[in-house]
């Protein structure tokens, strides 16, 4: 299964859970996986996945512990405010992890992998003056529509939701910093 | 897809400009035409959650991402016709989209001496111009957005 991005020529492999050993600079590519939410398409920064899993394989949707590490269970379409049926054959449960916190969010269905030059993800427009400047980094052309990245520490932040709900819009992410373990997760959407 | 109106201030012609005049549910509304970028078929609008008024999805449109005002929505209407068309305006911010009636818009050209307030609550506006009953709201473009 390969995805073609309109950006670029750019090609991508799909396959989750690969090492992210990559050596960041200004010109590498970044890798995000293409995620459907809700009839939208999302986009997660390949370097805080560490899996996408089948419901049936994750167990328990409240809080699924793979090799030992708890992913906190993230309502993402309640925080984004949109519908979701989400019971689909093609659900998948999206495990996150990024400095030191975990989390798992449950999307219609994972698309694949996509591998983009940075400039290449587009900026939010300037007229989106929300809270919702938190919740995405920017947004990537994607078939015919597009992919909004997210901002994987609002998504991974606790807290964010009482903040956002009593009207705050500045809010800082407040990770919780623990100690970051390895997971060798090998299980595969 | 514009038809222009007759000029009927031919002895003005140097101080009057012209206006773009389209529909949103039903309701005449102008645009100076230097504030329009273009004018297109509608697209089908792609949703962004978010929180910001009116502001909700954006449209694509080859490889430009333009976001959507709903207008319609702000001023509590519902575009008509099975065709509607894009309305795309130059703001401060950048362009923008709107989705408005499927009438073919029509050039007007004002003369400033007709320009009067426009008392109205429910748009931002540079003012109005009074067409047989009507009153004509002139949208502010660079107003739209920056208020809930």
């Amino acid at each position: 299964m390969r995805l073609v991005t309109e950006n670029e020529e750019n090609g991508l492999g799909l396959g989750v859970r690969e090492p992210m050993t990559r050596i960041v600079s200004p010109a590498s590519p970044s890798r995000f996986l293409i995620l459907l939410l809700g009839g939208r398409y999302l986009a997660l920064d390949a370097e805080s996945i560490q899996g996408a899993l089948t419901i049936k394989v994750v167990g328990s949707l409240d809080a699924p512990t793979i090799h030992g590490r708890v992913y906190r269970a993230i309502n993402l379409a309640d925080r984004l405010r949109i519908s979701n049926n989400q019971g689909t054959a093609n659900s998948r449960i999206v495990l996150l992890s990024e400095r030191g916190v975990q989390g798992s969010i449950r999307v219609t269905s994972v698309q694949g992998w996509l591998e983009l030059h940075p400039t290449q993800v587009l900026p939010l427009p300037p007229h989106f003056r929300g809270p919702e400047r938190r919740w995405y980094r920017g947004m990537i052309l994607f078939e015919k529509s597009i992919a909004l990245v997210l901002n994987t520490s609002w998504v991974l932040d606790e807290q964010v939701t009482s903040i956002e709900d009593s009207g705050g819009q500045e809010g800082i992410p407040r990770l919780v910093v623990a100690p970051k373990m390895s997971v060798n997760n090998s299980q595969a959407c | 897809m514009l038809r222009t109106r007759q000029n009927h201030h031919r002895g003005t012609a140097r101080q009057s400009y012209q206006l773009l005049v389209f529909f949103v549910g039903g309701r005449r509304l102008a645009v100076k035409a230097v504030d329009v970028s273009g004018i297109s078929q509608w697209a089908e609008p792609i949703p962004v959650a978010g929180r910001t008024p009116f502001i909700t999805s954006v449209v694509r449109q080859g490889k430009t991402v333009l976001p959507v005002f709903d207008l319609a929505a702000s001023l509590r209407l519902t575009v008509q016709g099975s065709s509607p068309l894009c309305l795309r305006v130059k703001h401060s911010l950048g362009e923008m989209a709107m989705c408005i009636d499927e009438e073919i818009p029509v050039l007007h050209t004002l003369d400033p001496a007709t320009l009067q307030t426009y008392h109205g609550k429910d748009l931002p506006s540079d003012g109005s111009y009074t067409n047989g009953l009507d009153e004509i709201p002139i949208l502010s473009v660079s107003q739209l957005g920056s208020t809930e």
